[in-house]
């Protein structure tokens, strides 16, 4: 097995494309944990089922769906095509700074360097011939920001495949639920024709299932966390903002039922992840994906565990009816708007302020941190409201801390623990 | 008739006051997706706000961050120091630092005395069948805002009196435009955008007036013939002239340009339907090409820069992208290589809404002149 950095250095050089890097150091992973850390492989297995599915599509006789934004996995799976979701590359190489890098350098040679590191990594790569995958079709959603509004439609005309695109309005009412659903219609046609199959109802209705499921079980881990100590790892946390791309997959599910027994576990023994806990963290924003690292140095050192983003959380909006087709289209429309990074972000800002307010109402947390993302920077035009209104109900300061998600070279991990570190030392500790 | 006025491009708010001093209301637009026949039909004044020079907003930095673009940043700072002097305001979600004036002003008038009129209607980022009735939806809510704000009915009629008289500002607006076509025109690209800009400053009625006499007195111009290359602008909201005034400067002759306060702002005639007047609207400002916000008119908005140079003789363009406008940020990806197989050079400067940068800009400026400007 080479090592990582050689692995790199393939992917630098061209000769290794992104998909076989990330198929084979998610091997590698795979292979240590069975040796050191077995109980843990459920955190593994999900990137295996999700890479090589992505690597194999075609092998398998399936079309191979790239999507941007927020779009109704349940529809894609239900044609029986494999969905990639763009941002599965950038937060892939998060942890590689040298190749998020390169294909960043490669996007501002025609975008603004302010451009999310996201949609610069996704657009660098596919200038670079890096994907190692090729779609069929393309789907596309008006959000999360303005970086991915320009980024989709340009690699829409760049990757030149059938592509279809939702707009996706600001209101989260009813208005903008029909306003969707008429465009799930749109997009179930779009798929009848390119795939040469009729949409199987019975199919969808097996993937709302799996959805339902997944987020029942998301919900009862999230209540998990209401307890006192905190029996799951922040890390877990990041990995939430992740599940947009499996999540009608039962192996989504299966992936919170084991996080659910171990959480559980702790609990009946009473234990947390701390050994001591003193600090509850609740991340008003949470994208240190390149640093999740972080997480774990914060029990450790502080006995500080984030106990709830408002980030990744995605509630719990689940199909009620699954033979009303009207019904299940508006719920699929709604539970867009409801996705990581759509929610808290590219939605009004009360929607934001919302969702901190109950994340501290039912979390008991007593420290506030707010990791953003320089990338998101409507997001962080809310800080200040959602901040303002920790501080006056709930009578806690906020930490800011700017980063990037994907540059590296933005900020260290070192850099972030500097700051994190002084705050505690200098505010929370005193 | 004196139409000095049309060169003043500083904010003003003495038409607002004026108005408001008539018990009428006046409301502050963010956007060019916020259609103003609406306003004149409910006889609200329309101000599209803009932060022409702004020089702190440091204010506003507080509650939009450093990460915002500063031209978003610059209004909700003009918004807050009083600036302005409006009664509210209507947002559209054009971009998302549009959205965050709003949420950000809606906030601070609530923490206030709620006083102001604080809107938003949503503008679809795509053209089709499905999303002009959601848009014509958003402008029934901007309807009945306004109703319900003035006391006043917007009847069909209303709406095709302002629809007539913002046709008529589009039109001379757009025969001044022509001008530029001479190889000696009488207006500079500097003094045409401080033109549109002013329109933001007074009611329609008078800059038509304005206008008028503009061009009733355009042959006795004197022709501008000490300029060495043809230039057309293009990119994010530019309401400072005096960034056009450090290009031309340097010998360049701004002729066209594809600038939301610019020409573009104005555009085509609208056609109503009289079966449909306010889809007509709906229609119109979501066909037109003025902003990348629009997920399917990249191409489009390509094509008209590209006829535009060739219609204006431009001999090369400056692409300005504000930092933090990502909505501009990108066109070079497909915008750079069609212009290269056309043959028109481009220049790609990033900005900040208050001039932080001048010298730097002259400097590639006059490079870029030198670089385009035709032996004679």
């Amino acid at each position: 097995m080479a090592d990582i950095k050689d692995l790199e250095g393939l992917v630098l050089k061209g000769e290794m494309t992104i998909t076989e890097f990330a198929c084979t150091k998610i091997d590698a992973s795979l292979e240590r944990m069975k040796e050191r850390n077995p109980d843990m492989l459920w955190t593994m297995e999900i990137q295996k089922f999700m890479w090589d599915g992505f690597r194999d599509a075609h092998k398998n006789g399936k079309k191979l769906v790239f999507y941007g934004g927020s779009v109704p996995t349940e529809l894609i799976a239900a044609f029986d095509c494999v969905g990639f979701y763009l941002d599965t590359i950038p937060f892939r190489l998060s942890t590689n700074p040298s190749l998020t890098a390169k294909y960043i350098d490669e996007a501002e040679k025609y975008v603004g360097a302010s451009m999310c590191g996201l949609d610069k990594v996704e657009l660098g790569a596919w200038l670079s011939g890096a994907y190692g995958m090729q779609p069929d079709l393309f789907i596309y959603n008006s959000v999360p920001c303005d970086s991915s509004r320009v980024a989709y439609p340009a690699m829409e005309k760049i990757i030149g495949v059938p592509t279809f695109s939702f707009d996706m309005p600001f209101r989260r009412d009813e208005r903008g639920a029909e306003y969707l659903a008429d465009q799930m219609e749109d997009l179930v046609t779009f798929m009848e024709e390119h795939t040469g199959h009729k949409l199987d109802w019975d199919k969808l209705k097996y993937y709302m299932e799996n959805a339902n499921r997944n987020f029942d079980l998301q919900r009862q881990c999230a209540d998990l966390r209401k307890n006192k100590p905190c029996p799951l790892p922040g890390r877990l946390l990041v990995l939430n903002g992740t599940t947009n791309a499996v999540a009608c997959y039962p192996i989504m599910g299966d992936l919170y039922q084991s996080e659910l027994e171990a959480g559980q576990m702790m609990v009946d023994l009473g234990m947390g992840v701390c050994e001591d806990e003193k600090y509850r963290i609740a991340m008003l924003q949470n994208m240190i994906w390149g640093n999740a690292g972080i997480m774990d140095w914060m029990q450790k050192e502080y006995n500080a565990v984030a106990v709830m983003d408002a980030f990744g959380f995605q509630g719990d909006i689940m199909y009620e009816h699954m033979d009303d087709r009207r019904d299940c289209f508006k719920t699929m429309g709604r539970k867009m708007q409801n996705n990581p990074m759509i929610h808290g972000a590219s939605g009004p800002s009360e929607n934001h302020i919302k969702l901190v307010e109950h994340i501290f109402e039912q979390y008991s947390p007593n420290v506030s941190m707010f990791l953003g993302h320089v990338g998101c920077k409507h997001t962080w035009a809310s800080a200040k409201m959602v901040t303002d209104m920790v501080q006056e109900k709930f009578g806690m300061p906020t930490l800011y801390v700017d980063l990037d998600a994907i540059d590296g070279r933005y900020k260290s991990g070192d850099e972030i623990k500097a700051q994190i570190a002084e705050y505690f030392e200098t505010v929370v500790m005193r | 008739m004196d139409y000095q006025k049309l060169f003043d491009s500083d904010i003003s708010k003495k038409a607002a006051q004026a108005w408001r001093a008539q018990g009428k209301k006046a409301l502050g637009l963010i956007c060019c997706h916020v259609p103003e026949e609406i306003f004149y039909a409910a006889d609200v004044l329309p101000v599209r706000m803009r932060a022409t020079n702004c020089v702190d907003s440091s204010e506003a930095e507080t509650w939009m961050s450093s990460f915002s673009c500063s031209f978003a940043k610059a209004i909700l700072q003009y918004w807050l120091d009083g600036t302005y002097e409006l009664d509210g305001l209507v947002a559209s979600d054009g971009c998302m630092m549009a959205s965050r004036i709003y949420d950000n002003a809606k906030y601070i008038n609530a923490k206030g005395d709620n006083s102001q009129f604080i809107m938003q209607i949503g503008a679809p980022r795509l053209n089709n069948p499905r999303t002009i009735p959601f848009y014509r939806a958003e402008l029934t809510d901007l309807i009945e805002g306004l109703e319900k704000l003035t006391g006043n009915k917007i009847t069909d009629e209303k709406l095709k009196a302002a629809v007539a008289k913002q046709n008529e500002a589009r039109a001379l607006v757009r025969q001044i435009n022509e001008l530029r076509k001479a190889e000696n025109p009488v207006i500079s690209g500097t003094d045409m955008l401080k033109l549109t800009l002013s329109s933001t400053n007074m009611p329609v009625d008078e800059y038509i007036e304005l206008l008028k006499a503009f061009l009733a007195d355009a042959k006795n111009r004197a022709p501008i013939t000490d300029k060495r290359a043809r230039i057309m602008v293009i990119g994010s909201a530019l309401d400072n002239p005096e960034y056009l005034q450090v290009i031309e400067d340097k010998g360049g002759l701004i002729v066209a340009d594809a600038l939301c306060f610019g020409e573009r702002g104005f555009g085509d005639p609208l056609i109503v339907d009289d079966k449909d007047v306010l889809g007509s609207i709906a229609k119109y400002y979501l066909d037109r090409l003025v902003c990348p916000r629009m997920m399917d008119k990249h191409i489009q908005m390509h094509d008209y820069v590209i006829k535009t140079v060739r219609e204006f003789k431009a001999d090369g363009i400056v692409y300005q992208r504000m930092q933090n406008c990502e909505c501009w940020g990108g066109e070079n990806i497909l915008l750079e290589q069609r212009l290269k197989d056309e043959g028109i050079p481009l220049i790609t400067v990033e900005r900040e809404e208050h001039m932080a940068n001048v010298g730097q800009l002259a400097i590639r400026a006059e490079a870029f002149i030198e670089m385009i400007e035709k032996e004679v």
